[in-house]
Protein backbone atom coordinates (compact mmCIF):
# COMPACT_ATOMS: atom_id res chain seq x y z
CA UNK A 1 0.00 0.00 0.00
CA UNK A 2 1.21 3.48 -0.85
CA UNK A 3 0.98 6.94 0.63
CA UNK A 4 -1.95 9.05 -0.49
CA UNK A 5 -1.02 12.58 -1.42
CA UNK A 6 -3.21 15.20 -3.04
CA UNK A 7 -2.00 18.74 -3.49
CA UNK A 8 -4.52 21.28 -2.26
CA UNK A 9 -5.59 24.04 -4.60
CA UNK A 10 -7.95 26.92 -4.76
CA UNK A 11 -9.53 27.67 -8.07
CA UNK A 12 -13.19 27.51 -9.09
CA UNK A 13 -13.48 24.81 -6.42
CA UNK A 14 -11.33 24.35 -3.32
CA UNK A 15 -9.45 21.07 -3.15
CA UNK A 16 -8.16 20.17 0.31
CA UNK A 17 -4.61 18.92 0.77
CA UNK A 18 -4.28 15.25 1.65
CA UNK A 19 -1.18 13.58 3.07
CA UNK A 20 -1.76 10.03 4.37
CA UNK A 21 1.46 8.24 5.31
CA UNK A 22 1.66 4.44 5.45
CA UNK A 23 5.02 4.32 7.26
CA UNK A 24 4.12 6.35 10.34
CA UNK A 25 0.31 6.35 10.18
CA UNK A 26 0.18 10.15 10.26
CA UNK A 27 -2.62 11.55 8.12
CA UNK A 28 -3.27 15.19 7.39
CA UNK A 29 -6.36 16.70 5.78
CA UNK A 30 -5.96 20.44 5.46
CA UNK A 31 -6.89 23.58 3.61
CA UNK A 32 -10.37 24.16 2.26
CA UNK A 33 -12.96 21.69 1.01
CA UNK A 34 -15.56 22.80 -1.50
CA UNK A 35 -15.74 20.44 -4.43
CA UNK A 36 -17.64 19.78 -7.61
CA UNK A 37 -18.12 16.09 -6.82
CA UNK A 38 -17.57 15.79 -3.11
CA UNK A 39 -18.19 12.08 -2.60
CA UNK A 40 -16.08 11.17 -5.62
CA UNK A 41 -13.17 13.13 -4.14
CA UNK A 42 -13.44 11.57 -0.69
CA UNK A 43 -13.93 7.98 -1.88
CA UNK A 44 -10.16 7.24 -2.28
CA UNK A 45 -9.59 8.68 1.21
CA UNK A 46 -12.13 6.25 2.70
CA UNK A 47 -10.59 3.38 0.73
CA UNK A 48 -7.08 4.23 1.92
CA UNK A 49 -8.19 4.43 5.56
CA UNK A 50 -10.19 1.21 5.35
CA UNK A 51 -7.24 -0.61 3.82
CA UNK A 52 -4.78 0.81 6.35
CA UNK A 53 -7.01 0.00 9.32
CA UNK A 54 -7.76 -3.54 8.12
CA UNK A 55 -4.36 -4.56 6.73
CA UNK A 56 -1.59 -2.42 8.23
CA UNK A 57 -3.39 -1.93 11.55
CA UNK A 58 -0.66 0.27 13.04
CA UNK A 59 -1.57 3.35 15.10
CA UNK A 60 -3.20 6.23 13.22
CA UNK A 61 -2.75 9.89 14.03
CA UNK A 62 -5.24 11.91 12.04
CA UNK A 63 -4.68 15.66 11.90
CA UNK A 64 -7.43 17.91 10.60
CA UNK A 65 -6.18 21.31 9.50
CA UNK A 66 -9.22 22.44 7.56
CA UNK A 67 -10.07 26.12 7.65
CA UNK A 68 -13.25 25.86 5.59
CA UNK A 69 -15.56 23.13 4.35
CA UNK A 70 -19.05 23.29 2.91
CA UNK A 71 -21.90 21.13 4.18
CA UNK A 72 -21.41 18.44 1.51
CA UNK A 73 -17.82 18.06 2.67
CA UNK A 74 -18.91 18.04 6.31
CA UNK A 75 -20.79 14.82 5.67
CA UNK A 76 -17.68 13.20 4.17
CA UNK A 77 -15.57 14.30 7.13
CA UNK A 78 -18.03 12.51 9.39
CA UNK A 79 -17.56 9.38 7.30
CA UNK A 80 -13.79 9.59 7.87
CA UNK A 81 -14.34 9.90 11.62
CA UNK A 82 -16.67 6.90 11.55
CA UNK A 83 -14.01 4.79 9.84
CA UNK A 84 -11.52 5.80 12.54
CA UNK A 85 -14.07 5.02 15.25
CA UNK A 86 -14.63 1.53 13.79
CA UNK A 87 -10.87 0.96 13.89
CA UNK A 88 -10.73 2.07 17.52
CA UNK A 89 -13.61 -0.22 18.46
CA UNK A 90 -11.74 -3.11 16.88
CA UNK A 91 -8.70 -2.48 19.03
CA UNK A 92 -6.90 0.04 16.81
CA UNK A 93 -4.86 2.89 18.24
CA UNK A 94 -6.39 6.18 17.06
CA UNK A 95 -5.48 9.74 17.86
CA UNK A 96 -7.39 12.61 16.26
CA UNK A 97 -6.22 16.22 16.42
CA UNK A 98 -8.10 19.18 15.02
CA UNK A 99 -6.10 22.38 14.52
CA UNK A 100 -8.17 25.54 14.32
CA UNK A 101 -7.94 29.30 14.56
CA UNK A 102 -8.61 30.08 18.23
CA UNK A 103 -10.99 32.89 17.22
CA UNK A 104 -13.09 30.61 15.04
CA UNK A 105 -15.80 29.62 17.53
CA UNK A 106 -17.94 28.17 14.74
CA UNK A 107 -15.18 25.65 14.01
CA UNK A 108 -14.91 24.79 17.70
CA UNK A 109 -18.63 24.00 17.79
CA UNK A 110 -18.32 22.02 14.60
CA UNK A 111 -15.65 19.80 16.15
CA UNK A 112 -17.71 19.35 19.33
CA UNK A 113 -20.58 18.17 17.14
CA UNK A 114 -18.28 15.73 15.37
CA UNK A 115 -17.22 14.33 18.73
CA UNK A 116 -20.84 13.75 19.73
CA UNK A 117 -21.72 12.23 16.36
CA UNK A 118 -18.72 9.95 15.97
CA UNK A 119 -18.22 9.22 19.69
CA UNK A 120 -14.54 9.71 19.00
CA UNK A 121 -12.27 11.87 21.15
CA UNK A 122 -10.91 14.77 19.13
CA UNK A 123 -8.18 16.99 20.55
CA UNK A 124 -9.02 20.60 19.76
CA UNK A 125 -5.76 22.43 19.22
CA UNK A 126 -6.02 26.22 18.89
CA UNK A 127 -3.39 27.82 16.66
CA UNK B 1 -39.47 39.70 -20.37
CA UNK B 2 -42.79 41.47 -20.92
CA UNK B 3 -43.44 43.64 -23.97
CA UNK B 4 -43.00 46.75 -21.88
CA UNK B 5 -39.53 48.14 -22.49
CA UNK B 6 -37.10 47.08 -19.80
CA UNK B 7 -35.85 50.05 -17.80
CA UNK B 8 -32.40 49.54 -16.43
CA UNK B 9 -32.85 52.75 -14.47
CA UNK B 10 -35.91 51.35 -12.67
CA UNK B 11 -33.92 48.23 -11.89
CA UNK B 12 -30.95 50.28 -10.72
CA UNK B 13 -32.92 52.55 -8.42
CA UNK B 14 -34.66 49.57 -6.79
CA UNK B 15 -31.46 49.10 -4.81
CA UNK B 16 -30.26 51.59 -2.28
CA UNK B 17 -26.69 52.64 -1.77
CA UNK B 18 -26.06 49.97 0.87
CA UNK B 19 -25.94 47.20 -1.70
CA UNK B 20 -22.60 45.43 -1.97
CA UNK B 21 -23.56 42.90 -4.62
CA UNK B 22 -26.61 42.14 -6.66
CA UNK B 23 -26.76 39.39 -9.21
CA UNK B 24 -29.44 37.71 -11.23
CA UNK B 25 -28.61 34.90 -13.57
CA UNK B 26 -27.35 31.34 -13.76
CA UNK B 27 -25.53 30.27 -10.60
CA UNK B 28 -22.86 28.35 -12.40
CA UNK B 29 -19.55 27.40 -10.81
CA UNK B 30 -17.66 30.29 -12.40
CA UNK B 31 -20.11 32.89 -11.13
CA UNK B 32 -19.97 31.31 -7.66
CA UNK B 33 -16.20 31.49 -7.77
CA UNK B 34 -16.14 35.14 -8.84
CA UNK B 35 -18.72 36.30 -6.27
CA UNK B 36 -17.06 34.17 -3.58
CA UNK B 37 -13.70 35.79 -4.30
CA UNK B 38 -15.27 39.22 -4.33
CA UNK B 39 -16.91 38.62 -0.94
CA UNK B 40 -13.55 37.59 0.50
CA UNK B 41 -11.83 40.66 -0.88
CA UNK B 42 -14.38 43.29 0.13
CA UNK B 43 -15.08 41.76 3.51
CA UNK B 44 -11.40 41.22 4.23
CA UNK B 45 -11.55 44.21 6.55
CA UNK B 46 -13.91 42.23 8.77
CA UNK B 47 -12.60 38.65 8.53
CA UNK B 48 -15.02 37.12 11.02
CA UNK B 49 -18.19 38.43 9.35
CA UNK B 50 -16.56 37.96 5.96
CA UNK B 51 -16.03 34.27 6.59
CA UNK B 52 -19.63 33.89 7.73
CA UNK B 53 -20.94 35.70 4.65
CA UNK B 54 -18.79 33.49 2.46
CA UNK B 55 -20.07 30.30 4.12
CA UNK B 56 -23.69 31.42 3.83
CA UNK B 57 -23.12 32.46 0.23
CA UNK B 58 -21.80 29.04 -0.79
CA UNK B 59 -24.69 27.14 0.82
CA UNK B 60 -27.44 29.37 -0.58
CA UNK B 61 -25.80 29.70 -3.99
CA UNK B 62 -25.43 25.92 -4.27
CA UNK B 63 -29.10 25.54 -3.32
CA UNK B 64 -30.01 27.83 -6.20
CA UNK B 65 -27.57 26.14 -8.58
CA UNK B 66 -28.95 22.67 -7.85
CA UNK B 67 -32.59 23.23 -7.02
CA UNK B 68 -33.87 26.27 -8.87
CA UNK B 69 -36.74 25.29 -11.16
CA UNK B 70 -35.31 27.71 -13.72
CA UNK B 71 -32.13 26.75 -15.47
CA UNK B 72 -30.05 27.18 -18.56
CA UNK B 73 -29.81 23.62 -19.72
CA UNK B 74 -27.58 24.15 -22.72
CA UNK B 75 -24.82 25.85 -20.74
CA UNK B 76 -24.46 23.83 -17.59
CA UNK B 77 -26.81 21.40 -15.94
CA UNK B 78 -25.94 22.68 -12.47
CA UNK B 79 -26.67 26.31 -13.14
CA UNK B 80 -30.08 27.10 -11.77
CA UNK B 81 -31.16 30.69 -12.14
CA UNK B 82 -31.68 32.85 -9.11
CA UNK B 83 -31.19 36.27 -7.59
CA UNK B 84 -28.85 37.32 -4.83
CA UNK B 85 -28.45 40.63 -3.03
CA UNK B 86 -25.94 41.35 -0.29
CA UNK B 87 -26.25 44.62 1.59
CA UNK B 88 -24.19 46.34 4.24
CA UNK B 89 -25.74 48.34 7.04
CA UNK B 90 -24.37 50.02 10.16
CA UNK B 91 -24.45 46.96 12.36
CA UNK B 92 -25.05 44.05 10.06
CA UNK B 93 -24.81 42.55 6.60
CA UNK B 94 -28.02 41.41 4.94
CA UNK B 95 -28.22 38.48 2.63
CA UNK B 96 -31.20 37.83 0.35
CA UNK B 97 -31.39 34.94 -2.11
CA UNK B 98 -34.29 33.72 -4.18
CA UNK B 99 -35.29 31.38 -6.95
CA UNK B 100 -38.26 29.74 -8.58
CA UNK B 101 -39.33 26.45 -7.04
CA UNK B 102 -42.02 23.95 -7.92
CA UNK B 103 -45.10 24.48 -5.79
CA UNK B 104 -44.93 20.80 -4.83
CA UNK B 105 -41.50 21.31 -3.23
CA UNK B 106 -42.34 24.43 -1.29
CA UNK B 107 -44.15 22.72 1.61
CA UNK B 108 -41.05 20.77 2.49
CA UNK B 109 -38.83 23.86 2.41
CA UNK B 110 -41.23 25.86 4.58
CA UNK B 111 -41.56 23.02 7.09
CA UNK B 112 -37.82 22.74 7.37
CA UNK B 113 -37.40 26.48 7.80
CA UNK B 114 -40.06 26.54 10.52
CA UNK B 115 -38.29 23.78 12.41
CA UNK B 116 -35.01 25.68 12.11
CA UNK B 117 -36.55 28.91 13.42
CA UNK B 118 -38.23 27.13 16.33
CA UNK B 119 -34.95 25.79 17.70
CA UNK B 120 -32.35 27.45 19.90
CA UNK B 121 -28.66 27.03 19.08
CA UNK B 122 -28.27 23.74 20.96
CA UNK B 123 -31.43 22.41 19.33
CA UNK B 124 -30.18 23.46 15.92
CA UNK B 125 -26.88 21.68 16.47
CA UNK B 126 -28.72 18.52 17.44
CA UNK B 127 -31.00 18.81 14.41
CA UNK B 128 -27.95 19.23 12.19
CA UNK B 129 -26.32 16.12 13.66
CA UNK B 130 -29.50 14.10 13.09
CA UNK B 131 -29.86 15.30 9.51
CA UNK B 132 -26.18 14.73 8.76
CA UNK B 133 -26.63 11.10 9.75
CA UNK B 134 -29.36 10.58 7.19
CA UNK B 135 -28.47 8.95 3.85
CA UNK B 136 -26.74 11.24 1.38
CA UNK B 137 -29.14 13.35 -0.67
CA UNK B 138 -29.06 14.15 -4.35
CA UNK B 139 -25.82 15.60 -5.69
CA UNK B 140 -24.04 15.05 -2.41
CA UNK B 141 -26.37 17.31 -0.49
CA UNK B 142 -26.16 16.68 3.21
CA UNK B 143 -29.63 18.08 3.97
CA UNK B 144 -28.03 20.57 6.29
CA UNK B 145 -27.41 23.63 4.13
CA UNK B 146 -30.21 25.73 5.62
CA UNK B 147 -29.45 24.57 9.16
CA UNK B 148 -25.83 25.58 8.64
CA UNK B 149 -26.92 28.98 7.30
CA UNK B 150 -28.95 29.61 10.47
CA UNK B 151 -26.07 28.46 12.68
CA UNK B 152 -23.50 30.53 10.82
CA UNK B 153 -25.65 33.66 10.80
CA UNK B 154 -26.72 33.09 14.42
CA UNK B 155 -30.06 34.62 13.46
CA UNK B 156 -33.41 33.28 12.22
CA UNK B 157 -34.18 32.67 8.56
CA UNK B 158 -36.76 34.99 7.05
CA UNK B 159 -38.67 32.99 4.45
CA UNK B 160 -41.10 34.39 1.92
CA UNK B 161 -43.02 32.52 -0.74
CA UNK B 162 -44.63 34.38 -3.62
CA UNK B 163 -46.93 32.22 -5.75
CA UNK B 164 -46.29 32.72 -9.47
CA UNK B 165 -48.93 30.33 -10.82
CA UNK B 166 -50.36 26.93 -9.92
CA UNK B 167 -47.14 25.17 -10.70
CA UNK B 168 -44.43 27.51 -9.44
CA UNK B 169 -43.61 29.87 -6.59
CA UNK B 170 -40.76 32.25 -5.92
CA UNK B 171 -38.86 31.37 -2.77
CA UNK B 172 -36.94 34.09 -0.93
CA UNK B 173 -34.67 33.58 2.03
CA UNK B 174 -33.21 36.52 3.97
CA UNK B 175 -30.73 36.35 6.77
CA UNK B 176 -28.65 38.93 8.62
CA UNK B 177 -25.13 38.61 9.94
CA UNK B 178 -23.97 40.92 12.68
CA UNK B 179 -20.80 42.87 12.07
Amino acid sequence: MENLEIKGSRDVYFIPSVDFNVENGICVLGGESYLEETVKFYMPLYEWLKKYTSEVKRPVEFNFKLTYFNTSSSRCILDILNILKDFEENGGDVKVNWYYDSEDTDMEEEVEDYMIESELKINLIPT
Amino acid sequence: MSEEKFSLYNYHKTFDKDILISFKGPFDKHILSIIGNYIEVILGRNPKAGKKIFKIFIELAQNIAYYSAEGITNVNSDAGIGTLVIGEFDNHYSFVAGNVVKASDIVHIIEKSEIINSLDREGLRQYKREQRNMPQGEKGSAHIGLIQVALTAASPLDIEVTPINEEYSFFTISVNVEK
